[in-house]
């Protein structure tokens, strides 16, 4: 993202992404949440068990290298100790909120949750994250063209 | 930037050689309810993370099986591993979960498995 109408574009992307509540709901006074809405707001993404929603289309997929090497270092965090199983699963189906477990693929979860425990247990800063993703995306810029 | 003091490897050296949640057994303390008892599920607050379905909440089962000791759900995501609980595998009839549950699957049942906390005595 380096141009103002591609930062634009991306702002008008994340306006897409919003749940799909039929009324605004900006920074609400707190008489507008009852106790029903407080608690939608509050549960757990991953509890989807009962909710209204459409069939979705089963499909075979292979996993892909970069899925199995997320994988890999998901479980070598937890062979280090820096997380439990269910560390993982709370970071990654929960903390996330439910519009990045919702749109993000399965493995891209993993992915993003493990950069993020990095953080915030302190072993990388998020400055030397940033400075090492700049740097990859410059190296491969000419390689991968999006 | 600043060290945890925390042994993070704390966890591995209680499960090595047993296995988790087998490093737990004999921690939980005697169990409640045993199998064939009837329990309601608790509504408590669940903020932040849990692993009981809301869709259990205040319905009837039995409890199927006593099936290991183990921290709870809420307690391990934030790696607080030294109040182990019962673990039970619970049936629940499909009619009691879903009001629009057609009559003809009356018999359906599902069965999921919960800790301590979440039972009372129906």
């Amino acid at each position: 993202m380096s141009t103002r109408s591609e930062v634009i574009k991306h702002i008008n992307l994340v306006g897409q992404l919003q749940p799909a509540l039929h009324h605004p709901q900006h920074a609400p006074y707190p008489d507008a949440i009852d106790h029903n809405l407080y608690r939608a707001y509050l549960r757990s993404s991953h509890d989807v068990g009962g909710e209204p929603d459409v069939p979705i289309r089963w499909e075979e997929k292979e996993e892909e290298l970069w899925e199995l090497n997320t994988f890999a270092t998901c479980e070598c965090l937890a062979w280090r100790g820096v997380w439990n199983a269910e560390e993982r699963r709370r970071r990654q189906n929960v903390d996330l909120g439910q519009t990045q477990y919702l749109g993000l693929p399965y493995y891209g979860r993993w992915l993003l949750t493990a950069a993020r425990i990095m953080v915030d247990k302190q072993y990388v800063t998020l400055t030397e994250l940033v400075n090492k993703i700049d740097e990859v995306k410059k190296r491969h810029e000419h390689k991968s063209p999006r | 930037m600043s060290t945890s003091h925390h042994d993070r490897s704390h966890h591995a050296k209680k499960a090595t050689g047993k296995g988790d949640p087998q490093c737990f057994r004999g921690e939980a303390g005697p169990p409640k309810f045993k199998v064939g008892d009837r329990v309601r599920i608790k509504d408590l607050p669940d903020i932040f993370y849990t692993r009981c379905q809301v869709y259990t909440r205040g319905a009837l089962c039995t409890v199927a099986a006593l099936v290991y000791e183990s921290p709870a759900a809420e307690d391990e995501a934030w790696d607080n591993t030294d109040k182990p609980e019962w673990f039970y595998s619970l049936i629940f009839r499909q009619k009691d979960l879903w009001p629009d549950y057609p009559d003809t699957y009356a018999n359906d049942t599902v069965e999921t498995e919960l800790s301590e906390r979440w039972l009372e005595k129906a």
